[in-house]
């Protein structure tokens, strides 16, 4: 079948100009930001709470935790804090903690106040951009990191994602085994073999 | 005969060059919204403001054009939530040349995925914010520069973007004001004419 040559010529350079956009894309944001992946111990941080403690992320090693970056201008993310609230409840007998961190240029007044209004059930911090950086710069919030109970990040939520997929993520957070109870499990399941 | 199938084959060819060109169309605006997704903060772009003539003594109205990105929004002037970041105008004016005032469009009130029960004001595609500049008499005509910013925070369908500050600077030559009318002096008379 003939074609038309134009039409072949509009196709190769719209084609060419996708991949060096999408290329040039890739290296930007590989460039400047830390690759955070699934794995990746969960860097650590010293934030201030709400309530004026300096919180660290390790404070909560041993349990899964969900460290949500947020902020008070973001529609989004108040849609989210009421499933986290549930969630909390739901599954903290297991293990798990939220670690909300306020994203927010305004006063810790502020913060508190809408933290209040949403009936917030667990820590916030104040965040920092070093933070953010840390965590790969967070450019869109919400965003959600899953750390296991050992700190290693199992899953990333950027933007705001239905609760039940949030559900999932805590589930395999919660799911994930210390390494060292992995490794006794192992050495049990093969002295019972 | 020959003609005929021809002229189909030349249909048939600016059919499928139609169809290329549609297509690659379409590849290009997904490959430009899959960028969009990637989490890069929009922003926003101001048109180029042509040379404004303010005339001395009066204010002058200075149509400044923005656009938003397309699948983007920004929060109105007015937003519909204290915790919320209204787009705002700040001008930074030489000496004696007097900011009046900022005439912001009426948001748009429209509900988003991330709040359907909830209708937020905002600004979306192109809108205009207008603002007055007044040079008082003692300003010496000629060209001066307008320097400002515009503070805008932007959202997508299901992330926002932290707080941005766009530059916004225009020139204004400054005219002499008309002699007023009736302002007129009468030619000198002689106080002995009587």
């Amino acid at each position: 079948m003939k074609r038309s040559p134009l039409a072949l010529v509009v196709v190769a350079f719209v084609v060419a100009l996708m991949l060096y956009f999408g290329y040039h894309q890739a290296r930007r944001n590989a460039s400047t930001t830390p690759r955070i992946t699934q794995s990746t111990i969960a860097p650590d941080f010293s934030l201030e709470s709400l309530d004026g403690k300096t919180t660290h992320l390790s404070d909560f090693r041993g349990k899964a935790v969900l460290l949500n970056f947020w902020a008070t201008w973001c529609g989004p993310c108040k849609i989210e804090m009421p499933w986290f609230v549930d969630l909390q409840n739901q599954y903290r007998a297991q293990g798990f903690q939220i670690v909300g961190v306020a994203m927010d240029d305004g006063s810790k007044e502020d913060i508190a106040k809408f933290a209040k209004d949403m009936g917030v059930n667990y820590p916030i911090l104040i965040g920092k951009d070093s933070v953010g950086d840390a965590y790969g710069g967070v450019p869109a919030l919400p965003q959600s990191f899953l750390i296991t109970r050992d700190g290693k990040i199992v899953d990333k939520i950027i933007g705001l994602r239905g609760k039940a997929e949030i559900e999932d993520s805590i589930k395999k957070a919660l799911n994930t085994r210390p390494a060292a109870s992995q490794a006794s499990a192992s050495e049990k399941s093969s002295v019972a073999q | 005969m020959m003609i005929d199938r021809k002229n189909r084959q030349q249909q048939k060819l600016r059919g499928d060059a139609s169809l290329s060109v549609l297509l690659a169309f379409v590849l290009l605006a997904a490959s430009l919204s899959s960028a969009q997704t990637l989490g890069k903060a929009p922003t926003l772009e101001v048109a180029a403001i042509p040379l404004v003539t303010a005339q001395r003594a009066q204010a002058t109205m200075v149509n400044l054009n923005f656009r938003v990105p397309p699948g983007y929004h920004i929060n109105s002037n007015a937003p519909k939530s204290e915790f919320l970041i209204a787009t705002a105008l700040k001008m930074d004016l030489p000496t004696d040349i007097i900011l009046g005032k900022i005439e912001y469009p009426a948001g748009e009130d429209r509900s988003f995925p991330f709040s359907p029960d909830e209708k937020l004001s905002v600004y979306s595609g192109d809108f205009t914010i207008a603002v007055a500049v007044h040079p008082l008499h003692s300003v010496v005509p000629g060209k001066y520069g307008m320097r400002g910013v515009l503070r805008y925070q932007a959202c997508d369908n299901a992330a926002c973007y932290p707080p941005k500050n766009l530059p916004v600077n225009f020139e204004v030559k400054v005219v002499k004001e008309p002699p007023a009318a009736g302002n007129h002096r009468n030619p000198a008379q002689s106080p002995n004419v009587h």
